[in-house]
């Protein structure tokens, strides 16, 4: 099978549909919303940013997670035809939800994918060029941040497992001692 | 997550540092392949299938693995469970194998590093002759908040009165569909409003018609002290098996 030529088309099928949206379970602290209901007013616009947890055409309800560690909850919203961009939650994707209180209970005015900010000086790296690395064998050091379970189940080529609280904790002492080698890190993605 | 390890790593001091934020999943999604760690392999609820012809996983194989050579996968690939992770060996061929059954659906395909050779090497057990455990059998570990099929029946056939059945689904549905014994209807948008019928000193079992309903709401009343849980099975499936009042 010539699945070089395969794998190029792929590559270039999942570039285009791929937006980021950053990691899921993400949880930099500058980049967790608290929820606001309590200050909103009615009519009032107001901002959810989290996770979806689940999305009911038949119900037009949208679930979504937000705050953070044991402030985590979730949110219920309502949606229907006028709620702009619904089809950008997808389950599991970090999303950012105006929404209004009404009669019916809070209602989801947008929809916006959430971006995924990246530390200053950190660059992004796609598929195609890490699939690159990889097969050249070239001199990486390629970090899995996500919990060890989720590495033993299924982890790219040659990944170190490294959780962030382990990092957090440890430090220097699990990565290279060469501080100009490339690092690599990735986790669950958007999904 | 690998954003904070990217910038924790960037104030230790590293200087080239990226992030792949597409993640595993991207990986997958591209055919290309991921590995299984050994001590997933041997303890995890997995299906672990020996890809090679069968004569060599006669000869050596690993321990617990089943086998189904590659020119077989395509008819028996309904054998294997969708929601198991499914974990591959064999030669050449298993990256076939992988593009396969992730084309098909199967979303957790990962591969034994290394092959047999590597799990020997690593010094991990196999075992030789012939193969009497052709049927695969794996049952699914109950998530966060699910409750059992045998606990949800209990409610619905009124054995078990500490408990009643929510069904989260639209009127409509139950209209046309019909709905189980000792169950209220109250479709997932209007349970926030509606909380107030639902008893606090009973179990509250939660279904829809595939489980993604009774999850949202299974939050939703967990957040609001319920002692609740959710039923993940599309009742359609013939294994729920529990009586309906037709409308």
């Amino acid at each position: 099978m010539p699945r070089r030529a395969m794998l190029n088309t792929l590559f270039a099928c999942v570039l285009v549909s791929m937006i980021s949206y950053g990691c899921a379970g993400h949880h930099d602290k500058k980049q967790v919303a608290e929820p606001k209901v309590s200050q909103v007013e009615n009519k009032q616009e107001a901002t959810y940013k989290g996770k979806v947890v689940g999305k009911s055409n038949k119900a037009k309800t949208i679930s979504i997670e937000v705050g953070k560690g044991d402030a985590a909850k979730t949110v219920m919203l309502k949606f229907d035809e006028q709620t702009q961009g619904i089809d950008q939650a997808i389950k599991d994707h970090a999303v950012i939800i105006t929404y209004v209180k009404k009669d019916i209970g809070l209602y989801a005015v947008s929809v916006k994918p959430k971006l995924a900010k990246l530390p200053d000086g950190v660059t992004e790296i796609k598929t195609e060029e890490l699939a690159e690395y990889i097969e050249a064998g070239e001199d990486i050091y390629l970090v899995d941040s996500r919990p060890t379970s989720r590495y033993g189940q299924s982890h790219l080529p040659d990944a170190v497992s490294i959780p962030v609280p382990m990092l957090k904790d440890k430090k220097e002492a699990l990565l290279p001692e060469d501080k100009n080698k490339l690092l690599i890190f990735y986790c669950g993605g958007p999904t | 997550m690998s954003t904070a390890s990217a910038g924790l790593a960037k104030k230790m001091g590293y200087q080239n540092v990226r992030v792949y934020l597409d993640g595993e999943p991207a990986w997958a999604q591209a055919y290309l392949p991921t590995y299984a760690t050994n001590n997933f392999v041997k303890n995890g609820n997995v299906v672990v299938i020996d890809i090679r012809p069968s004569h060599e996983a006669v000869e050596g194989r690993i321990k617990g693995a089943y086998s189904i050579p590659y020119e077989q996968l395509e008819n028996r690939v309904d054998e294997i469970p969708r929601n198991a992770p499914v974990i591959l060996y064999g030669n050449e061929e298993v990256m076939d194998a992988v593009e396969d059954l992730r084309d098909d659906g199967f979303k957790f395909v990962s591969l034994v590093k290394g092959g047999l050779k590597g799990w020997i090497k690593s010094g991990e057990a196999i075992e030789t002759g012939p193969i009497y455990n052709t049927e695969i059998k794996w049952v699914r570990k109950l998530g966060k908040g699910e409750v059992s099929l045998d606990d949800f029946r209990k409610a619905a056939s009124g054995e078990d009165k500490t408990a009643i059945i929510v069904d989260a689904r639209t009127k409509d549905e139950v209209a046309e569909l019909g709905i189980f014994k000792n169950t209220i209807n109250i479709p997932l948008d209007e349970i926030p409003a509606r909380m107030d019928e639902l008893p606090k000193d009973k179990k509250i079992y939660i279904h829809c018609s595939t489980g993604a309903r009774a999850d949202m709401a299974y939050k939703e009343l967990v957040k609001h002290g319920f002692n609740v849980k959710f039923l993940l099975l599309n009742i359609a499936d013939a294994t729920c098996d529990c009586e309906i009042i037709r409308p």
